[in-house]
């Protein structure tokens, strides 16, 4: 037993000689201090950029109280056009999402690492996809208003490349984050690469592809609510006759109008979210 | 480690491909270029309805030379002749061709959690028609789920076919496992440390199970195990892989837990 201490003792003599306590955060390295540095320059050079200007606010100030009174009542005479306006707004939200993740699927198996058939074509695909993303949607309304010409569908083609760019990013990084054991079973069992896909893959990423379109419906109402500014359809368009004719009421009953759609779809994405993920678990 | 061999039961150099269901020989495998090797030279042989230990300590690399027998990972040289077949030179359809006579178990149980017990079990019919008849249970034709549930049957668990595999324990997993290896009709049933992730009393259980698909349905059986009672009860030839070489190739009743717990030294 003394023997057992001893050797006890020396080991623990030698793991306090050989190691000690680290420190508790690292120093940072000159690189480090230098890009710092860097960034608070930059930033207050873009404040300046940026035309911040407390002077300009408070002169303004008396503007934004006038137009906040006229928005008060908001008008109600022309709530008919102004509610099919933003129905159309919805439509198009919502025939804009489910083309786009119904094409954003394929694209997803052709750019995850773990589908797709070769390396050449993911980069392709990514590549698409990133520049569908990169592109603001006011730029595609743009260019799909001076191809398609003015109105909704023009709004439907800008969101349904912009749900690409979004869920097809993220409906392939859901897929690589699968648990490849599964996928492997049936490989080893002789399984073709599409059995892979749709018997692993789709089932373990489901619940990110839920969430993600569910996302993806939020934000192309928000979206297409802008969209109409440019031309493509929706109340957008009619918001803006509103400022630009100096009706602010009526600007104001559309903005209400807009508050209760998109806080409807959120509730309604938020419940249907825990509904089916719910279940899940 | 040498003298832990037994050269009078040396099956794989004596014996020849022909007769055997799976023959090795001279396997090596390393993952980086021109670095150590995991294992190099490796020769065995494993012949119908035998049941077969692999042991070695963490790292010794069982569950590479598993893979490797399979080409699930390549082997760096050396050749695999499958019932009589070359696997080697095989690619695509004709290499899943071979790989559909292999049942192959994790330990990790790599059943899809999301879906019931009998969709997983079907899959286990992919290796012989693939497609979306085989997806999920609901598109299967009638044969196809009646012989499921004969898999699930054997294996003790026909009452939780409509239960979602994430609601299983572990055990249970494995078994489910086990059935969809069933499904394939395999010739031999690879497991790689099939009890390893449950407690003794399942993973007692699962080699149980294994015992009696041997005896009663023939299987060949071919698994790896850190547990040396387990290869010494239920495994009729031991192979042991030490220092990158296989050092062992013994059958087991000429073995004592004592003889092989060196293999962990």
């Amino acid at each position: 037993m003394d023997k057992l201490n001893n050797e006890f003792t020396k080991d623990a003599d030698m793991t306090k000689a050989t190691f000690e306590t680290p420190l508790r955060f690292e120093r940072p390295s000159i690189i480090s201090h230098v890009l710092f540095a860097l960034f608070v320059l930059f930033f207050l050079w873009s404040t300046a950029n940026a035309g911040l200007s407390i002077s300009e606010l408070l002169s303004g100030f008396p503007n934004m109280a006038t137009i906040a009174g006229e928005m008060v009542p908001p008008a109600t005479d022309r709530v008919w056009p102004m509610a099919n306006a933003i129905l159309v707004t919805f439509q198009m939200a919502l025939v804009g999402t489910v083309i786009g993740i119904a094409v954003s699927i394929p694209i997803a198996i052709l750019s995850a690492r773990n589908t797709s058939p070769h390396p050449i074509v993911r980069h392709i695909t990514r590549s698409v996809v990133s520049f569908f993303r990169t592109v603001p949607d006011l730029a595609w309304a743009l260019f799909f208003v001076a191809s398609v010409g003015l109105g909704p569908f023009a709004g439907t083609l800008t969101i349904i490349v912009d749900t690409i760019g979004f869920c097809a990013r993220f409906f392939a990084e859901s897929m690589e984050e699968v648990d490849p054991g599964p996928s492997e079973a049936l490989a080893s069992i002789g399984a073709s690469p599409m059995d892979r896909i749709a018997v692993v893959l789709m089932p373990g990423a489901m619940p990110s592809f839920i969430n993600i379109s569910l996302f993806s419906l939020e934000k192309a109402v928000r979206s297409s609510v802008v969209l109409g500014l440019v031309g493509a359809g929706g109340i957008g368009a009619e918001l803006a006759v509103s400022m630009e004719m100096f009706r602010y009421d009526q600007a104001a009953m559309i903005v209400l109008m807009i508050f209760i759609l998109v806080f409807a779809v959120e509730q309604f994405s938020s419940s249907t979210r825990n509904r089916l993920l719910g279940q899940s678990k | 480690m040498s003298n832990y061999a037994d050269p009078s039961s040396l099956a794989s150099a004596s014996v020849s491909a022909a007769s055997s269901l799976l023959q090795v020989s001279g396997l090596s495998k390393s993952f980086d270029n021109n670095s150590t090797p995991i294992f190099s030279d490796v020769n065995f042989s494993i012949f119908a309805s035998q049941s077969v230990a692999l042991i070695g300590s963490n790292g010794a690399g069982k569950s590479t030379l598993l893979r490797c027998c399979l080409r699930l990972i390549e082997p760096d040289s050396g050749s695999i002749v499958f019932d009589g077949e070359a696997i080697d030179k095989k690619s695509g359809r004709s290499l899943s061709k071979v790989r559909n006579k292999v049942g192959f178990v994790f330990q990790k149980h790599c059943l899809v959690p999301r879906l019931s017990v009998l969709s997983n079990v079907i899959h286990g019919n992919l290796a012989y028609c693939q497609g979306p008849r085989n997806w999920l249970h609901g598109f299967a034709r009638q044969e196809v789920r009646e012989r499921a549930m004969d898999c699930l049957a054997q294996v003790g668990l026909a009452h939780l076919a409509t239960k979602r595999c994430d609601q299983l324990s572990g055990g249970q997993s494995q078994r489910v496992a086990i059935a969809r290896a069933l499904m394939q009709q395999p010739t031999i049933l690879f497991a790689d440390e099939p009890t390893a992730s449950l407690d003794p009393q399942s993973g007692q259980e699962i080699m149980e199970l294994f015992e009696r698909l041997v005896k009663d349905n023939g299987l060949t059986l071919f698994f790896v195990s850190h547990n040396i009672e387990h290869a010494l009860k239920y495994a009729d030839r031991v192979l042991g892989l030490q220092e990158r070489r296989l050092s062992l190739d013994s059958v087991t009743h000429t073995q004592s837990l004592q003889s092989l717990r060196a293999f962990y030294g």
